[in-house]
């Protein structure tokens, strides 16, 4: 395509047509379309509406339900939820290449995870507030960003500080349970009514643990269609408001790079709430929260009990996880009922029995009321499983009140919960991961680093002889044994590492150098770790490690200032494209570990995209494809990673006046596909937004969706200006039929009200467009019906545009101006 | 294994679109792309055109081979000097969708058998394949430079002529 020049602009008839046949009155909330007609929440419903929008992480949207939709515009720089309380991150000391955000939720997602035990009085007390989920429903939001500073200490001794370190609190076996889908049709309305009017215990009943596992990339394809059906449902009442904002908006959103809310929030899931896998340990407890209230009679001798529950009794995880992680004892002091001098002894004879790592919680118990004075709402949280959310939709798209039934909590009791995050960060949680990692950097690391680890690595792959000596304690024990036969502490049997062996310290040293941002020190390990895991056909390993060696990789050169880089950065770089394959084909082919393959592909490809290099938006196309080849994504993930590597090519602008090297066509063709799949799954909003970003991208119409004139160089002055089209007569006509199907699913959205509408005007106007489809066969079909019979001989003359445009000659008469 | 051949012009405008099968290995010639899909063909042959834009300055050859990949659909391209370019699309499996390449497809090509090799080991920069279809370009080169030599022929025309067509026919016949 030639430079376009920019003469006096007119409409195109396309958009003329569908603006001005669009005055339907509005109705508020209503006029669902066809296709959402079952879904159970079709009264608008405030607590819903905000729910919708604080999950797809907007910020400043109130709770009416006009402001709440995601709009490319507002999302543009809103990647974390508004949670009333969180502060705006630091970019982690590096300048910002991608205005998308997501590489801030990729490394906030690689969090430290403190497992939550609560006694059941404290869980009763906690109770008694209002909140049923118990202690860990009351401290999960403030985990998910520490208050003020954290400063960590790295492998060479430099310090760091961050703004936005975050720790996830879950239930200490909730990463073990595998997703499970839930034993009724989730979709049934009747099952929701009967959760509901269970009355208190549904909360539970509603909420179990397994809920709180992600992993699933069904779930989340059904909690990303949620949204975006309720997108469509906002967007189905004011139609020519959307027309009107968002072709530029759409237009903008794509020149930049940022995601889609939609993307963001199926990004978000698919990083939120890792199941526990032996194969990495993120998910696996750093610490252990064991928390008692002042109520309880024995209060020392039930820390002990819960303590010994996590070591040997019944709450043990199981034997491939690391057990010596913190332990961190809260008392929970009832400011209402309980006398503070008592507890105080209480804490101090904790801190003689237990330790420094005690902490005393001062809480209200009595139950607060959004009306009361200095009360506060809990603050959303932002790391929840897909299931989660998808549980508190349906839970709330029954409920028969509007008022959101998020608990509230006193301003006293938020800043006591806040201090008891910091320090347990601060003072517990950071050091003993520190000087984990200095340990095992010594006794583990260096030593398989150095010239006689190498030696041993060599030993180890080349020599058959050698004991295996399983019953090794500890990770220098472990080391020796590694030193020996080839398989020497890979289970195959059961397929892990035991935790003390040294290949499963050098990966929870990695892990933990990720979740401090470490990425210099994790990215080597895990290099290292390759080639152990590959010699022991340890695949699932195998495929981790790759994965996150490339990760690693490019966090860290996303971290360094240009000047820093260094040259084996570089030849690192280079390895990243291999790892990532073999990551994906180890966790894909040999382990059927999909949602594995599709977290590598997905975030290795936005990590290149943000790279911003020449190469970097092919490459992360590339991955993309990727995943849309190996089927990896659903129904709904297809579009989203569509639009994501029409984004990626789009990033690509290329060179000089010709625009050389640019991706332009490219990115226009992913989004014509994004466009076909948004129809065929009938959102007809994300259709209409893409289908502007491709008449964009094919240089039809301007940024501001004005149609852009032929170049009319060659051919007389005199003659009419037209507008520009596209040379290849199929795919004008398919883009052509696009454009159609999207007005006619737009029209039949709110086709029963055209009919009612008494104004003579607009129901000629209506008519007449619905006339014109209704006379296409293949209006519904969208896909080449149309096309010119099959060549059978090759006299035939193929693909005749005249053919098509005959067949719509009141099409071009009536609209065009 | 089907093939879209077409000619695109220097305002990415195509002159002249042809769509054929093997003839080799008892094909039959007719191509064989699914019939809601064929204008995925076109879409892909323009999308390509950026990679053509890109690779045309890396050399001196007019001849680019392989240029670009989509699902299984493989792209060739040859440069004419009047920066006129001949694209042809190489659809290796005759029997999956050509914008719907999956894992059960991929298994299935493993067994159809694509000449001697499987599709799924199709290698567009193999010697064979680049010589055959180098070939056929170069044959329709010089029916190009022919059909151009007209002097009622005009930058950026379609080419309309039945005799070109079957030239092209011919050389498609013969090389592919």
């Amino acid at each position: 395509m030639t430079s376009p020049p920019y003469g006096s602009p007119i409409k195109s008839p396309q958009l003329g047509a569908i603006e001005s046949s669009i005055v339907f009155p509005k109705r508020k909330g209503g006029s669902p379309a066809s296709s959402l007609s079952n879904l159970p929440y079709r009264r608008s419903n405030q607590s819903l509406s905000s729910l919708f929008a604080s999950t797809s992480s907007l910020p400043g949207s109130g709770p009416s339900s006009g402001t709440a939709t995601p709009t490319a515009t507002v999302a543009r720089d809103s990647v974390f939820s508004p949670g009333g309380t969180l502060r705006p991150r630091s970019p982690a000391g590096a300048p910002v290449v991608d205005s998308s955000g997501l590489r801030d939720v990729l490394i906030r997602s690689f969090a430290p995870h403190v497992a939550v035990l609560a006694s059941a009085d404290t869980d009763e007390v906690i109770r008694q507030k209002g909140f049923p989920g118990g202690f860990l429903q009351l401290i999960r939001p403030f985990g998910q960003q520490v208050q003020g500073k954290v400063t960590v200490r790295d492998s060479i001794g430099a310090s760091k500080s961050f703004e936005d370190f975050g720790i996830r609190f879950t239930g200490l076996k909730d990463g073990l349970n595998p997703p499970k889908p839930p034993p009724q049709p989730r979709r049934s309305a009747e099952v929701g009514e009967k959760a509901v009017n269970g009355g208190a215990e549904p909360w539970v009943e509603s909420f179990p643990a397994w809920a709180r596992t992600g992993g699933d990339v069904a779930q989340i394809e059904e909690l990303v269609d949620r949204h975006l059906s309720y997108a469509e449902m906002q967007y189905g009442g004011s139609m020519s408001d959307y027309l009107k904002h968002d072709g530029d908006a759409a237009g903008r959103a794509h020149t930049s790079g940022a995601p889609s809310p939609f993307y963001t929030l199926y990004f978000r899931r698919l990083l939120s709430a890792l199941p526990m896998s032996p194969h990495e340990t993120f998910s696996h407890p750093v610490a252990c929260i064991i928390a008692i209230s002042s109520r309880n009679p024995s209060p020392i001798e039930d820390l002990r009990r819960l303590y010994n529950a996590t070591n040997t009794g019944d709450l043990r995880l199981p034997q491939w996880v690391n057990n010596e992680f913190l332990r961190y004892y809260v008392l929970v002091h009832d400011e209402d009922h309980d006398d503070i001098s008592k507890s105080t002894a209480l804490y101090e004879q904790m801190k003689r029995h237990f330790g420094l790592h005690c902490h005393l919680l001062r809480l209200r118990s009595l139950h607060v009321l959004p009306s009361d004075d200095d009360s506060v709402r809990l603050p959303t949280t932002e790391w929840i499983s897909a299931m989660e959310e998808l549980t508190e939709i349906h839970r709330r798209g029954n409920s028969e009140t509007d008022a959101d039934p998020t608990p509230c909590l006193f301003d006293s009791d938020v800043s006591a919960l806040r201090t008891l995050v910091r320090e347990l960060t601060m003072q517990s949680i950071i050091p003993s991961m520190e000087r984990s990692l200095t340990a095992w950097n010594e006794q583990v690391l260096s030593r398989r680093r150095g010239l006689s680890g190498r030696f041993m690595s060599l030993s180890k792959r080349w020599t058959p002889f050698g004991s295996s000596s399983r019953n090794s304690s500890g990770p220098l024990a472990g080391l020796q044994a590694s030193g020996g036969g080839t398989s020497g502490n890979y289970d195959s049997l059961q397929g892990f590492y035991r935790p003390e062996s040294a290949e499963a310290t050098m990966r929870k040293l990695a892990d933990y150098a990720v979740m401090l941002r470490d990425f210099k020190l994790a990215a080597s390990t895990y290099d290292l770790l390759r080639a152990d895991f590959n010699g022991d056909k340890a695949w699932r390993y195998y495929a981790g490690a790759n994965e996150m060696a490339a990760i690693a990789t490019l966090l860290d050169a996303h971290l360094r200032s240009g000047a820093e880089k260094s040259t084996s950065t570089k030849s690192r770089l280079e390895a990243v494209d291999g790892w990532l394959e073999t990551a994906s084909y180890s966790y894909v082919t040999r382990c059927m570990a999909p949602f594995y393959g599709l977290r590598t592909l997905a975030v290795g490809g936005e990590l290149l995209k943000m790279r911003g290099t020449s190469t970097g938006g092919d490459e992360a196309a590339k991955w993309g494809s990727k995943i849309l080849e190996d089927r990896l994504v659903g129904p709904v993930g297809r579009p989203l990673f569509m639009e994501r590597i029409s984004a990626s090519f789009g990033s690509k602008l290329g060179r000089g006046e010709l625009r050389w090297g640019g991706r332009r066509r490219k990115a226009a063709f992913w989004a014509v596909l994004a466009v076909e799949n948004w129809l065929k799954m009938d959102k007809v909003v994300q259709a209409g937004k893409m289908l502007e970003s491709v008449s964009e991208l094919y240089g039809l119409t301007d940024a501001g969706g004005v149609a852009v004139q032929e170049d009319e160089e060659k051919g007389g002055g005199a003659e009419k200006a037209k507008p520009r089209e596209l040379k290849f007569a199929e795919m004008k006509d398919f883009i052509e039929e696009l454009r159609e199907a999207v007005v006619a699913r737009k029209l039949a959205a709110h086709g029963y009200e055209g009919e009612e509408s008494p104004e003579a005007d607009e129901t000629t106007l209506v008519e007449e467009v619905s006339e014109k489809l209704d006379a296409r066969p293949h209006r519904m079909s969208l896909i080449g019906i149309a096309a010119p019979p099959p060549m059978a001989g090759m006299d035939v003359t193929p693909l005749s545009p005249l053919k098509v445009r005959d067949e719509e000659p009141n099409f071009r008469d009536d609209s065009f101006e | 294994m089907s093939y879209y051949f077409a000619i695109v012009g220097t305002q990415d405008n195509p002159l002249f679109e042809h769509e054929f099968g093997t003839s080799k290995q008892g094909g039959d010639g007719v191509a064989r792309f699914r019939e809601e899909a064929r204008h995925m063909n076109q879409f892909i042959v323009h999308s390509s055109l950026d990679i053509v834009d890109e690779v045309q300055w890396n050399g001196g050859q007019m001849y680019l081979k392989h240029i670009d990949r989509f699902h299984n659909n493989y792209i060739f391209c040859f440069i004419t000097a009047g920066s006129v370019k001949f694209l042809l699309l190489h659809n290796p499996d005759t029997h999956t969708p050509p914008n719907a390449s999956s894992r059960s497809s991929a298994a299935t090509a493993r067994t159809s058998a694509y000449g001697q090799s499987a599709s799924t080991t199709y290698n567009p920069t193999a010697p064979a394949v680049e010589e055959a279809i180098k070939n056929f370009f170069v044959e329709v080169y010089d029916v190009w430079v022919k059909t151009i030599m007209n002097p009622f022929f005009k930058l950026d025309m379609k080419v309309t002529s039945p005799v070109f067509r079957g030239r092209v026919a011919a050389a498609a016949r013969k090389h592919l």
